[in-house]
């Protein structure tokens, strides 16, 4: 079974009647390494379409979230039940419960590493006090207000009040999570979150792929949140210095935020700032200075180091490229393409109004970009089929097309992995105008190919 | 990916009902077993399938049951006619999947597991209609229409899968406005089956509810059924357990009546 990934969380979502027989032939550990390698950091077997389980049932899982824990520090647990299902999985672990509760996919979503909408007002209960105090926390450093209730009666009291709070945790519980680096995008930064001791493990538990990728996209800000951190070594020293230099020749800039050294040399943060790292105590001393965000870069997400060319390995593979998205859009809209133009050059976009754009990047035996722009019509045309009605919803529509242009960036994995090239995907992109575009790719050369779908305007841009 | 032109050319080339089966139906429908009997033993592809059928484990016979007069006899008149439907439903089977993991052998196991569970189902609902016992038989037929449509789209369905939770029914809605139970409906017009079996069939895709109580019933019945016998590791390997979403909610009232008759 394939899981669905979403925003770094990993889906699986068994039918019926889940048995001591029927769980291992649901998921296999190769699933979720698969799962795994689409950068999900937190793996989930959601429960809405289980009608019956028993603990064998969930012994064949719960087998598999330990060695994957283990193996990738993973998050790892439940999802979408009814208090019914809540209680019985209580019941059955009792004092071995070392995975994760949520009670659905959104409540898990806020505790997901790649989280993106903060701020969220949410009311949160369980009638044990460490697990509201753990769930706090962990909300409150993903940029959230946290408001516990501390007894049922308060939770009651609390709840009718409509309106007052974005989202109510109850019935969930924090297993031993993940402790991956987390990363979010601010604007055109992007922040790591790192805590407790850095040491040597901070090379297994730092996407380096996703690091190198987003240079390639062009970030150039890159900023590690370490108000949690206790201490430092010379492993993760020497690990930070040499991050510092690989993105040197990216004109990159890293910045440690909350960084103290009571316990850490102080010798080390001059290594540090030798290498290039700048330190702040407050994020906002960053992210509220937007003189200072434009000396760093983040105002801008052009890729400095563009001089990066089309080559013939990449033109050769063109056809793999352009047949995957036409095949995918064709898939989403039902409609014809046909092919109108193509030329090598930097990309030239005549009218910028009423278009929405997404990019994916892949990398490994071959590396580049495609961007995609499409008329804001076919984008609601293709979403269509993934949310199954008409929106105008701009978040939605956006949220679709990164899921679509996934899809497009999978095709092009798999046909290029038929010709014996194998490569990996980035996270998609996307662009609510042609002008947040432009400021990435406007200088960035390469192969332009206009489609026309029902003589809608459709355009493809395939760079490095 | 798909269009109403595939759909339409799908239903045309659904064969009408051969000459033997529909003689053996007619006297199954009278009752006279024998004279069924000796018509089906003219159709050696029928006899074949039926033997194997019988002889399955689920079904319980100790012994080995190879007459077709026998089996007629030992089924009685419902089960025998739901054993002939079986057959035809097999006659639109590919020869080789390509979407499913599944071959002859074992989607006959999945008609053979549908047809005995639904057969425990209906005595314990008191239930005695040969067409209600027979409407189980179209219930395989979603998956073979699911494999015809979807099996050149493999790559897609999956790439598409694997950003979105949506099942081959939902994706079928949304690109013709059709769904697998429509064709399924087609199939049993063309066929000449009852009224009632299309529309415990369309019920039990747990999506379209029948006005009629009785039926309704029946087809959230039939819809616990598939989901049960699709949460098997066989089937779950064949790429079954989710070709079609499982509307637990709907399913949920019979829920407790179906742990009794199925020993959970």
């Amino acid at each position: 079974m394939r899981a669905v990934v979403k925003s770094g969380v990993g889906v699986f979502t068994p039918q019926g009647f889940l048995d001591g027989n029927s769980s291992s032939a649901f998921i296999s550990m190769e699933d979720i390494e698969a799962t795994i390698k689409l950068n999900a950091d937190m793996i989930l077997v959601s429960l809405k379409k289980v009608i019956f389980f028993n603990r064998n049932g969930l012994d064949a899982f719960v087998k598999m979230f330990a060695k994957i824990r283990t193996a990738h520090h993973t998050t790892v647990g439940f999802c979408d039940y009814d208090y019914k299902k809540f209680q019985a999985i209580n019941k059955f672990y009792k004092n071995e419960l070392n995975f994760c509760l949520f009670q659905s996919q959104e409540i898990a979503s806020l505790f997901a590493s790649s989280f993106k909408n903060q701020n969220k007002n949410i009311l949160l209960f369980s009638p044990d006090k460490s697990q509201s105090a753990a769930m706090a926390i962990e909300l409150h450093d993903n940029g959230h207000n946290p408001i516990i209730a501390q007894t049922q009666e308060e939770f009651n009291i609390k709840i009718k009040a409509q309106n007052a709070y974005d989202i109510i945790i109850k019935d969930t519980y924090l297993g031993q999570m993940g402790q991956k680096v987390a990363t979010r995008v601010t604007g055109n930064a992007i922040i790591y979150s790192v805590s407790s001791f850095l040491d040597a493990e901070i090379g297994n538990t730092f996407n380096i792929s996703y690091h190198n990728n987003s240079l390639n996209v062009g970030f150039r800000l890159f900023i590690f949140e370490a108000y949690k951190v206790v201490s430092m070594n010379v492993h993760a020293l020497n690990f930070f210095s040499k991050l510092a230099s690989s993105g040197a020749e990216y004109n990159a800039t890293i910045c440690f935020v909350g960084l103290t050294f009571e316990k850490t040399p102080l010798s080390f943060k001059e290594t540090l700032e030798d290498s290039g790292i700048m330190f702040f105590n407050q994020m906002d001393d960053i992210l509220k200075n937007k003189e200072l965000l434009e000396d760093l870069g983040a105002s801008s997400a052009a890729n400095v180091k563009t001089k990066r060319v089309l080559n013939k390995v990449l033109v050769t593979e063109l056809p793999n490229f352009i047949n995957a998205t036409v095949r995918t859009i064709e898939m989403m809209t039902n409609a014809k393409a046909v092919k109108q133009s193509v030329n090598i050059n930097k990309i030239e976009i005549l009218e910028k109004e009423n278009k929405i754009a997404s990019s994916i990047g892949f990398y490994g035996d071959i590396d580049g970009m495609i961007i995609l722009i499409f008329p804001t019509g076919i984008a609601k045309k293709a979403c269509e089929l993934l949310i199954g009605e008409q929106t105008d919803d701009e978040e939605m529509i956006l949220d679709t097309l990164a899921e679509l242009v996934n899809i497009v960036g999978g095709k092009v994995k798999t046909l290029l992995y038929d010709e014996g090239v194998s490569v990996d995907i980035t996270l998609p992109r996307t662009y609510q105008s042609i002008d947040a575009l432009l400021e990435v790719a406007q200088e960035k050369k390469g192969v332009q190919v206009e489609l026309s779908f029902n003589n809608d305007k459709f355009l493809f841009f395939l760079t490095r | 990916m798909i269009t109403q032109d595939k759909i339409d050319g799908f239903i045309r080339k659904i064969p009408p009902s051969p000459k033997i089966l529909k003689v053996t139906l007619m006297f199954l429908e009278k009752g006279e077993l024998v004279k069924a009997a000796q018509i089906a033993k003219e159709d050696l592809a029928l006899s074949a399938y039926l033997r194997v059928l019988v002889n399955k484990p689920i079904y319980g016979f100790k012994n080995q049951v190879n007459d077709i007069s026998q089996i007629f006899g030992i089924l009685g008149v419902a089960r025998s006619q739901q054993a002939v439907y079986n057959y035809m439903i097999t006659l639109l089977s590919p020869d080789k999947w390509k979407l499913f993991k599944l071959n002859k052998t074992s989607f006959e196991n999945l008609q053979a597991d549908l047809s005995a569970n639904w057969h425990k189902i209906l005595v314990y609902l008191n239930i005695n209609d040969k067409d209600i016992g027979s409407s189980i038989t179209l219930l395989p037929a979603s998956v073979i229409v699911s494999e015809a449509l979807f099996r050149e789209h493999m790559d897609e369905v999956s790439l598409l899968r694997s950003v979105h939770a949506i099942d081959l029914n939902t994706i079928l809605v949304r690109l013709c406005s059709i769904d697998l139970f429509d064709i399924c409906e087609q199939i049993s017009i063309k066929w000449e089956m009852s009224d009632n079996v299309a529309l415990i069939i369309q019920a039990s895709s747990g999506i379209k509810p029948t006005n009629d109580v009785t039926l309704n019933n029946l087809g959230k019945w039939m819809h616990l059924l598939l989901f049960y016998t699709l949460s098997k590791p066989n089937f779950i390997e064949a790429g079954l357990n989710d070709f079609i979403d499982f509307q637990i909610d709907y399913a949920q009232d019979v829920y407790d009546d179906f742990s009794k008759v199925m020993d959970l």
